[in-house]
């Protein structure tokens, strides 16, 4: 059946008002992800932002409540499974990695997240890092980067720029930060991203990205602790620092382009690096156990 | 002991340096023995004073009646290098028997040959090892199987069906390599056969074992702890383990590694123990069941996961296979020195489950209720090895497989339940309904925060001690599938009561047994089950012992501190840390004294 252009036109503005009012519907509904447990984090922190972002990326996804579980370490991010509604493990300081790992191994059909501070991941859990990593465990883990130890109130962590003041170093940090993204590229990540906690919609896609990613997904989300860092990593100081990949990073499985981009400032956001093709650690065993 | 004349019960040794053959034949002779339907209990024993690298002891205890423990001094030694040998000569009994090489590979000065180095007392018998060897294979390979043969000559044994060990053992290999094992063996009972006098009284002549039921039934597991944990704990269901290497725990893992995959499960080998019990707890978290294993060091790292097992409440069993020392310690030896670290090691009032199985059969069975137990008590359940009980081998029977109920064991929550579901719910057994990820309706979240019944973060007084006695209720409720302690000796009132545990047990009930055809009027007490301990039986036994003996592989005795202060007495303890297995003649001794 043929249809005269100004049917067609209508048809299409009729699509385009559906869309849209769907997409409004949608963005509220994401809100079904959030547990009715208030978070406990200070106004202004940028973990409410990550935390809609999540909350979207499963929304969009369409993930099954039951079939998430988010594993947590100690500190202000460990918390973060108390506010998903979800299955959610509060573990050890350092440890959602490990335990995260023994989870997706025993359920596959789960959809697992690891979250971690940088005191949690890279300090007292940094050991675990680089196996989950090269393993290419089927999990996102995503880093709640601040650049400081909140929970106990304002030290040093592993990712404290140098001569910053802390209350642990109160004349200047004389430690040279980690460079998270470096790591996690050094280490084999199959997949490695950054985003920054006043970018909602560059979060979600990420962080989809993540979930989608077959292997381990690395996330480092930049964040400002609006308590205990006055000077450094502000929200000023983000909203200056940060750039878009793409202006450096046209084709993202590259690993010597994405180390170059990985230099400290300024912060490049999106995906440094994806390897679609490296098979998870359970695909590894499928395939040795056959070929056998 | 009384042995009548017809009864067999030695102790057979083969020292050698490492390559020499001295372990596979210490192998073949056990298989050869458990066929002909005697209980061995066998060990590969590395001795305290390692003179030189590689000394192998090879050591085998043949009995026509039970075995409880591996017999402290040798019968027989066959020395297959003159220097690790002397070293071996103080586990040798007096009048006991020495083979030697006659004609070593290299001629050696009088002062260090060990048959110059035996005492007066003991019968040697200078076999041309090397040579018959070299006779029979063109090769000196064969020294070991020289020896076997040799043995067999001179205690009546059964040369045939040896030789047919000897080609069970090689069965797989060429045939140039069974012929010659088999030459060298015919070679040494040939020429035993013909050129020695026999001046001892060992014979197996006309000795029919008790056990040529054998025979009738099932052919018996000629297995150590270590792979015997390993088959259990795959016919429990076992779908995940994750491990790092350490002695003496590591067999296990390799078993796992290979069979795990076969059951549909998952094996991880990880950076450390911290991340191998993390994984476990994971993995119990998603509703299958998991477990490690490890040794001191590495137990000492899993401590504070551990305690979130425990409050968390999610399944987990830990597998510490003691070894000596603290630290590093003394790795390949045997000791009963993390007693309190598994009972009590930790922070926070923390009750866990600890087994520890008295010997090889009841690594089985304790493998198998920690399984159970963790799962459905949603506890961390601590199985207490030693090197020992790792290592040692048993011929035993086919255990049975667990029964389907030993198979599923969480108690999950019903509709009922899942309105408003409180995982965490305060019960009168202490256990709450669990759901596993993936359930509609019934998500919480686990935390090692103390929390509420839904499972929610609560600091409060109430809360907490609400919380903390729900926890304990379940730990005390375990006692009520808590397998009955070992009692042996007299049912009456006794001189003697020795309470025992672990791998010291065996010794303990034996020297009982001992103690009583010397005249000694006792009775022995064992539990697998440590915590939550029986201890209204322990005080009953106790009440009916004039006096109190504890022998136990530590220094100061921590069991032995435990149970004092449970029967509120002093007790006698007798200790060890040679890093040699708990001896029953030492235990007799000890009770004569008393």
């Amino acid at each position: 059946m043929d249809m005269n252009p100004s049917d067609m036109a209508a048809d299409t503005a009729r699509s385009l008002y559906l869309d849209e009012k769907l997409a409004q519907v949608r963005e509220k509904d994401f809100l079904k992800y959030r547990s009715p447990d208030l978070p406990t984090w200070c106004p202004g922190c940028g973990y409410f932002g990550i935390m809609d972002a999540f909350y979207k990326a499963c929304r969009e996804l369409d993930l099954a409540h039951e079939n998430i579980c988010a594993v947590s370490g100690i500190g202000c991010s460990g918390r973060t499974p108390v506010f998903i509604n979800s299955y959610g493990f509060h573990t050890l300081h350092g440890r959602s990695i490990p335990v995260a790992t023994g989870l997706k191994l025993a359920r596959e059909d789960l959809t697992v997240f690891a979250m971690a501070g940088d005191g949690d991941a890279l300090g007292i859990g940094g050991g675990h890092l680089p196996h989950v990593a090269r393993k290419n465990i089927d999990i996102t883990f995503i880093l709640f980067d601040n650049a400081i130890y909140g929970l106990t109130k304002g030290q040093s962590s592993s990712t404290t720029p140098f001569e910053t003041k802390t209350n642990s170093h109160p004349v200047g940090n004389p430690d040279t930060p980690l460079n998270p993204i470096r790591l996690a590229l050094a280490y084999g990540s199959s997949f490695v991203a950054r985003g920054y906690a006043g970018d909602p919609e560059g979060m979600k896609e990420i962080i989809k990205a993540g979930i989608l990613h077959k292997g381990f997904s690395f996330i480092q989300i930049l964040t400002p602790c609006v308590t205990f860092d006055k000077a450094n990593r502000t929200w000023k100081a983000l909203k200056e620092n940060v750039c878009s990949l793409n202006l450096h990073l046209p084709a993202p499985d590259n690993m010597e382009s994405a180390m170059r981009a990985a230099e400290n400032e300024p912060y490049g956001v999106g995906i440094f690096f994806q390897d679609k093709e490296r098979p998870s650690y359970q695909d590894i065993l499928r395939q040795m156990q056959r070929a056998k | 002991m009384k042995t009548s004349d017809k009864d067999i019960n030695i102790v057979i040794e083969i020292c050698g340096s490492a390559g020499e053959g001295t372990i596979s034949a210490g192998e073949i002779l056990s298989r050869f023995m458990s066929a002909q339907g005697f209980e061995i209990m066998s060990f590969d024993a590395y001795p305290a004073e390692i003179r030189g690298f590689g000394k192998c002891v090879a050591h085998t205890r043949v009995s026509a009646n039970p075995i409880y423990s591996p017999g402290k001094l040798a019968d027989v030694l066959i020395a297959l290098n003159d220097n690790h040998a002397i070293s071996q000569l103080s586990a040798l009994k007096k009048g006991g028997i020495l083979i030697y090489d006659s004609q070593p590979p290299k001629p050696h000065e009088e002062d260090e040959s060990v048959v110059a180095q035996a005492d007066a007392e003991t019968i040697s018998y200078g076999v041309p090892l090397t040579m018959l060897a070299q006779k029979a294979a063109g090769n000196a390979r064969g020294r070991n199987m020289v020896a076997l043969g040799a043995l067999t000559a001179l205690f009546h044994l059964d040369r045939d069906a040896f030789t047919n060990s000897i080609k069970d053992r090689y069965g797989k290999k060429k045939q140039i390599v069974i012929d010659s094992n088999v030459n060298s063996f015919l070679e040494g009972f040939d020429w035993t056969k013909e050129n020695i006098d026999k001046a001892d009284a060992i014979s197996f002549q006309g000795v029919t074992p008790p056990q040529t039921k054998a025979e009738q039934t099932e052919e018996k597991l000629i297995i150590n702890g270590n792979q015997l944990v390993a088959k259990a704990a795959l016919d429990a269901d076992l779908k995940f383990y994750a491990g790092y290497p350490i002695t003496p725990a590591t067999k296990i893992m390799e078993i796992l590694s290979k069979e795990l995959p076969k059951h549909g499960g998952t094996l991880l080998q990880t950076e450390d123990e911290i991340s191998a019990i993390g994984a476990v707890i994971g993995a119990g978290y998603g509703g299958i069941r998991a477990m490690t294993g490890t040794s001191g060091p590495g137990f000492a790292l899993m401590t504070e996961f551990t305690g979130l097992s425990v409050m968390a409440e999610v399944p987990a069993v830990i597998i510490d296979s003691q070894r000596g020392g603290p630290s590093t310690g003394i790795p390949t030896k045997t000791e009963q020195s993390d007693f309190n670290a598994a009972v009590f090691g930790g922070t926070g009032d923390c009750p866990r489950v600890v087994l520890a199985p008295t010997d090889t059969t009841s690594c089985y069975d304790a493998t198998v209720l920690a399984l159970y137990l963790a799962e459905k008590y949603q506890t961390l359940v601590v199985i207490l090895l030693d090197f020992f009980l790792s290592n040692s081998i048993r011929n035993i029977d086919v255990p049975q497989k667990p029964a389907p109920e030993m198979l599923n064991a969480n108690i999950a929550p019903d509709a009922a339940d899942l309105a408003g579901y409180q995982r965490y719910k305060i019960t009168d057994s202490g256990i709450s309904p669990r759901t596993i990820p993936g359930t509609p309706g019934g998500m919480f979240f686990a935390t090692g925060l103390e929390h509420d019944a839904y499972g929610r973060p609560n600091y409060t007084d109430k809360g907490h001690l609400a919380m903390t006695a729900k926890r304990f209720r379940k730990h005390a409720n375990v006692l009520n599938e808590a397998p009955a302690p070992v009692i042996s000796g007299s049912q009456k009132t006794v001189d003697i009561g020795v309470i025992s545990w672990g791998s010291s047990a065996g010794a303990a009930h034996e020297a009982v047994m001992t103690a009583a055809e010397k005249g000694i009027s006792g009775a022995g007490f064992s539990s697998m089950m440590l915590s939550p301990f029986p201890e209204k039986q322990v005080k009953a036994f106790a009440g009916r012992c004039k006096k109190i003996l504890i022998p136990e592989l530590n220094y100061r005795g921590q069991f032995a501190d435990f149970v004092t202060r449970i029967i509120n007495r002093p007790v006698e303890r007798l200790n060890f840390i040679t890093g040699r297995p708990m001896a029953s003649e030492d235990i007799v001794e000890k009770m004569k004294e008393m």
